[in-house]
């Protein structure tokens, strides 16, 4: 599905990815786990397209299409999906009409049928059920005024909604408290499919322990380091980074 | 120095009659005026607000006259209406049924009660030309009184409606008085059509726990010149909340005076969306009389074209005003490389244990909230339109009147191009 090959990327001329490569079939779910700054949300914010990062080599095939010739927006209708580190709040819009438009306008490019307001209100209020939010954040305006881990609820609301092939979820778990972290993370696992890929990128161990990820992957100094199974996680919990860090400048010097 | 353009404008528009009953305070705005000018840039208070082209204009008195007000009228609001229609009350056009016993809303002509009461809020020095023209000049307005602890359910209504044929002056003149624990919601709309200058003047005096929730809505013609003053005194634990919205007019300023006594409270929230080569300028003041009153400002401007919008607010605390809380937002948005915007606070802090905040920002959309949308699957042009048009909105979402909010909801949707993102509102 996601097929990342040599990628190389900068932020105002400073390179932060320096050769990354992954790949992502359906039905798989990785985590890209590494200490703070390594490059990982980047990696998340330069497959979902965020225009600040350039892209200086390498490519990215999704579906098969280079991702490059995408922009964000025609990223998000082929089927990726980013929950944000950080939600945006928008005043004075509805997190209902809100969710209506971004799922009509997915509807719109897949050829299906637009849901008017009634007909989405019945669609939204299942939904919502799924990731234990109460109906009164829906007349809310988006994201403003919500608490972090309401904030979280929503991007999990809207991947619900808008049913990604892959979904990249950077740092879900930061400003949650163990039971909302349980929550979305059932959350997550219920809508995970086998035509649909996840991608996790996390600092902590402690959410790979609800959603599972068959891969794990330790990224540092925009490079991944290590590939492993889930036990990587389990390993990371108990060790830290220092000791992957370590074995990799070991093998470098090699 | 005076320029003869501007001396002409004012003596031209004292020309005619002076108008019956209200002798004394027209003579004395009469005597001010005489001894003034048209402002110019020159004045620091009208430093970015040009008003050369007004004074290029011959304003004629304003006649009587019929409109249809149907495309004005607001469901829940259909018996509690007073129309005035070029400075004169629209007997016809209005309706006043509905309005709950013991609510005076009628107009000031028939109201001689309410003599003793005009022109004396607020203070008596530093009016300005276009207040004193309408003090010297008003033939009519809407007088308002709400009895002691009377919650009045029904919103009211007040719309000044102005047609000019040929360009015509209009003195709309309110005066509210809400008495010991009133309560009240009315909504004050300014419509027009063709050249003319409109020099409204509210005057709002609120008792001990009156509480009033007042909508302004500015919606006069492209043509038009709207230069408004608004004073309002707030007794003891009172309530103002007031949130004027101006789309219409070539030029419009807003110059909202409000004394605070002890532990009053009040919102002066704006918005102005301003397209072409509009101007759009409000100066207020907000005084903090007596302890632990608080204020709350955001004032929002989306200026487009070559439009300009001026925003300066000034805050007051007295030396006794200990306990106050007082914030200020200025919030702009520009959505051309030819728009402006000059937006200044200005507090004057007399006493020390007072939470004082401002804010001003003025720039175009935020790259990350465009990227958060486009990650939705919006385009550009999708998630441009519909930030515009939230930022906007977001002032609108507690209009109280729900038929209100819809139609200006689908105004703001229009002039944001939000339109062809499907229904909103």
């Amino acid at each position: 599905m996601l097929s990342i090959k040599n990628l190389t990327a900068s932020i105002n001329g400073t390179p932060v990815l320096k050769g990354i490569d992954l790949e992502i079939r359906a039905g798989e779910i990785h985590a890209i786990m590494g200490p703070n700054g390594s490059g990982k949300s980047t990696l998340g914010k330069v497959l979902a397209g965020h225009p600040s990062y350039e892209v200086t080599g390498g490519e990215v095939l999704f579906e098969g299409k280079n991702l490059f010739e995408m922009e964000a927006d025609a990223r998000a209708r082929a089927g990726i999906f980013m929950g944000f580190q950080h939600p945006i709040e928008v005043p004075g819009v509805s997190n209902a009409s809100f969710l209506r438009l971004a799922y009509n306008k997915k509807a719109e490019a897949e050829g299906r049928d637009e849901l008017d307001p009634l007909e989405f209100d019945d669609f939204i209020h299942g939904k919502i059920k799924v990731v234990a939010m109460r109906s009164e954040f829906l007349d809310r305006s988006l994201n403003e005024g919500f608490s972090g881990g309401e904030k979280k609820r929503n991007e999990i609301l809207q991947m619900a909604v808008l049913e990604p092939k892959l979904a990249i979820l950077d740092e879900l778990d930061s400003g949650l408290d163990i039971d909302a972290l349980r929550v979305l993370g059932d959350a997550v696992n219920t809508l995970q499919r086998a035509d649909r890929a996840l991608l996790i990128i996390t600092h902590f161990p402690r959410i790979l322990e609800i959603i599972q990820p068959q891969f794990v992957h330790v990224l540092s100094g925009g490079r991944i380091l290590k590939s492993s199974g889930k036990e990587l996680a389990l390993e990371l919990e108990e060790r830290g980074y220092d000791w992957v860090l370590a074995e990799a400048a070991a093998g470098g010097a090699r | 120095m005076t320029s003869a353009v501007a001396s002409n404008l004012l003596s031209d528009l004292l020309s005619g009659p002076r108008p019956a009953e209200w002798e004394k305070l027209r003579e004395e705005a009469e005597a001010r005026l005489a001894r003034r000018d048209l402002p110019t840039t020159s004045d620091e208070d009208w430093k970015y607000t040009d008003l050369k082209a007004l004074a290029g204009i011959t304003f004629g008195p304003a006649p009587k006259a019929t409109v249809d007000i149907s495309g004005h009228l607001l469901p829940e609001m259909v018996g509690t209406r007073q129309v005035f229609v070029n400075g004169h009350h629209a007997p016809h056009a209005s309706c006043a049924s509905a309005v709950a016993a013991g609510v005076r809303f009628l107009p000031l002509s028939t109201a001689s009660e309410a003599c003793h009461a005009l022109g004396m809020v607020g203070p008596t020095h530093n009016q300005s030309p276009f207040e004193d023209l309408n003090t010297a000049r008003f033939e009519d307005g809407a007088v308002l009184l709400v009895p002691k602890n009377m919650k009045v359910a029904l919103p009211l209504h007040l719309l000044f409606i102005t047609k000019a044929e040929t360009p015509i002056a209009v003195f709309p003149r309110l005066m509210v008085v809400l008495e010991r624990g009133a309560e009240l919601e009315l909504v004050e709309e300014h419509h027009g059509k063709g050249t003319y200058l409109t020099c409204p003047v509210v005057e709002i005096r609120l008792a001990e726990g009156a509480i009033l929730h007042h909508e302004r809505v500015q919606r006069d013609s492209d043509e038009a010149f709207h230069l408004g003053t608004l004073k309002a005194e707030v007794a003891k634990g009172g309530q103002y909340h007031s949130r004027t919205l101006s789309f219409g007019a070539r030029l419009s300023r807003q110059q909202p005076w409000v004394r605070l006594a002890e532990g009053a409270e009040a919102t002066l929230d704006g918005l102005a969306l301003l397209d072409g080569a509009q101007v759009a300028d409000t100066h207020s003041f907000m005084l903090h009389a007596e302890p632990h009153a608080s204020s709350h400002q955001l004032h929002k401007c989306i200026v487009d074209g070559h439009a300009r919008a001026i925003f300066n607010g000034q805050v007051l605390v007295a030396p006794k005003a200990q306990g106050t809380d007082a914030k200020q937002q200025s919030r702009n948005l520009l959505l051309s490389e030819t728009a402006r915007v000059d937006t200044k606070p200005q507090l004057e802090i007399y006493a020390d244990d007072v939470k004082c905040s401002h804010g001003a920002t003025v720039g175009a959309l935020d790259p990350e909230e465009l990227f958060y949308l486009q990650s939705r699957g919006l385009n550009a042009d999708d998630a441009r339109n519909l930030l515009t048009y939230g930022f906007a909105a977001d002032v609108l979402t507690h209009i109280p009147v729900a038929s209100l909010r819809r139609t200006l909801r689908q105004l703001v949707m229009a002039r944001t191009q939000a339109a062809s993102l499907g229904d909103f509102a």
